[in-house]
């Protein structure tokens, strides 16, 4: 590190928008976990960094409504109510709350795998999306509850869904002095099942070799309402299947669809080769991942 | 420069920082607190773990800024709040046969104290789901997570 970076602490979102306008050179910080580690190897070398951890307005985790009706309610897979997460919300938080295990398993299952329990104390959700990495752990959890963004910036607040939300690795459709304000997920209604699967060689502190996730609403008769089938690793971004999804949406679900989910999930995957693994195996692995995500879920018994 | 405001094992300390600075060096170069460690710098080893308010973090990622008016503790503050004695958790270590080099250890104590302080009967798959993010070189963990265990037991009694 050169020359010094300042370190700004404002206490409000409207403060913290005019620092990252004003001050030249300046980026948001939450848990630093990506910030630090980028600074240090010298991929990035911000001229100030404007933290969002001291603002308050960031750091609810609630149900979508002001009621605690949703107490007892959700029995197995179905949930009433949708969640509000702040900008700055840990994964830790959402690795402790009850509640994000009952109704958002899957949110809850890829939020208590990213790092350790020390990089899960201090990384956000928040951070996690706006660093748009293709293996981002929770934005592809989230994909599969088709949330949404909320984003403040000079120009004021809009609302994008996740799934427009990435452009290509570490490249997103924030604007200048843009900060993800909450993320937003809709109660997925009743009958709801989901997994998240998250394939590394350890099982801990391992960035995925692919994440697969899978979220089925089922109506009253058992035919699919809604399918989401979401990838990790499996293109430039965190992604969904559309035409995966498209197979299971509106049928009953049998064990030879959801192996042909799987298939048709693996012949258009846009996997490549890194160090961490080959093409030909993320391909070959969405293809059986995805059916076994499905059966996890529970939506198949 | 920036000066911070803190508690360190329960004292007020106000020091002069680099913005850029991390907790860690904070900890060991301005308060002479060396038992956090640097190790990987890059929140990979657990060597550097100190617990902020009440959690366990990797202080060479915690920026140096983000402790201003908030509560760090260290290694060193276990046997001061103990009347000078070594506490339940780090005795089972060395009963166990949990220290070898030592150079983990700071770490793998604090990351198990923020866990026993949340939960006090841990399973062994809950410890080690809590320490994953400590690395040790030297033990195999299967000691530590035997004292860890042990631990908790003798501090229920
Ligand atoms: C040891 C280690 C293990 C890890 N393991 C995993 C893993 O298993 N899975 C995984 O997905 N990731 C992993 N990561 C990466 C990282 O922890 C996550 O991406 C984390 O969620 C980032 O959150 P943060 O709050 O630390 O972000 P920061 O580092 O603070 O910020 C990340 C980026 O987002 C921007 N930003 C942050 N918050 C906002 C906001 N509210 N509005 C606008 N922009 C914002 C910042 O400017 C920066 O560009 C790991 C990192 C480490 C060091
Ligand atoms: S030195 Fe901090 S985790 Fe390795
Ligand atoms: S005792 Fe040597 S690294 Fe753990």
């Amino acid at each position: 590190m050169a020359a010094e970076l300042a370190y700004l602490r404002p206490t409000t979102l409207s403060e913290a928008v005019s620092f990252l306008e004003t001050v030249a050179g300046a980026q948001p910080v939450a848990g630093a976990t990506d910030v630090y580690v980028g600074i240090r190897s010298g991929k990035h070398a911000p001229a100030a960094l404007v933290s969002l951890k001291a603002i308050p307005a960031l750091g609810h985790l609630t149900p979508d409504s002001p009621t605690d009706a949703y107490e007892g309610k959700a029995e197995g897979g179905t949930a009433d109510l949708g969640v509000l997460i702040g900008g700055v919300v840990t994964h830790g938080a959402v690795e402790d709350s009850e509640w994000m295990r009952r109704h958002f398993p899957a949110v809850h299952q890829a939020c208590s795998g990213v790092g350790s329990r020390q990089v899960r104390n201090v990384a956000t959700l928040g951070g996690n999306i706006c660093n748009a990495a293709p293996c981002a752990d929770s934005a592809v959890g989230l994909l599969l509850y088709d949330a949404t963004l909320i984003l403040a910036g000079p120009a004021g607040e809009r609302e994008l869904p996740l799934s427009d939300f990435f452009v290509g690795p570490g490249e997103t459709r924030l604007q200048p002095a843009e900060i993800l304000k909450e993320i937003r997920v809709p109660a997925p209604g009743p009958r709801t099942f989901a997994h998240y699967w998250k394939h590394t060689r350890r099982k801990g502190v391992e960035l995925p070799l692919l994440g697969v996730g899978a979220r089925l609403t089922l109506a009253a008769d058992g035919t699919v309402e809604v399918a989401r089938i979401s990838l990790g690793v499996c293109a430039p971004m965190p992604t969904r299947s559309r035409e995966a999804e498209q197979v299971l949406e509106g049928k009953k679900l049998t064990a030879e669809l959801v192996k042909e989910a799987g298939e048709v999930a693996a012949a258009h995957a846009l996997v490549r080769d890194t160090w961490r693994g080959r093409g030909w195996y993320r391909r070959e692995m969405v293809r059986v991942l995805v059916p076994r995500v499905i059966g996890l879920s529970g939506a198949l018994s | 420069m920036k000066t911070i405001t803190f508690k360190v094992n329960g004292a007020p300390v106000t020091v002069d920082v680099r913005e850029d600075w991390n907790l860690l060096k904070v900890l060991n170069e301005k308060l002479e607190l060396t038992g956090a460690k640097e190790g990987c710098g890059a929140g990979e080893c657990g060597a550097c773990t100190v617990i902020v308010d009440g959690v366990a973090v990797a202080s060479c990622l915690y920026p140096a800024c983000e402790a201003e008016g908030r509560e760090v503790e260290t290694a060193e503050g276990l046997v001061l709040a103990n009347g000078g004695e070594l506490t339940e958790l780090q005795k089972a270590f060395v009963a166990c046969g949990a220290v070898q080099c030592g150079f983990c250890t700071p770490g793998m104590i604090m990351s198990a104290k923020a866990l026993l302080d949340h939960n006090p009967a841990p399973t062994a798959q809950e410890v080690k789901v809590a320490l994953a993010g400590n690395i040790c070189r030297c033990t195999g963990y299967h000691q530590i997570v035997e004292a860890v265990l042990a631990a908790a037991e003798e501090m229920r009694k």
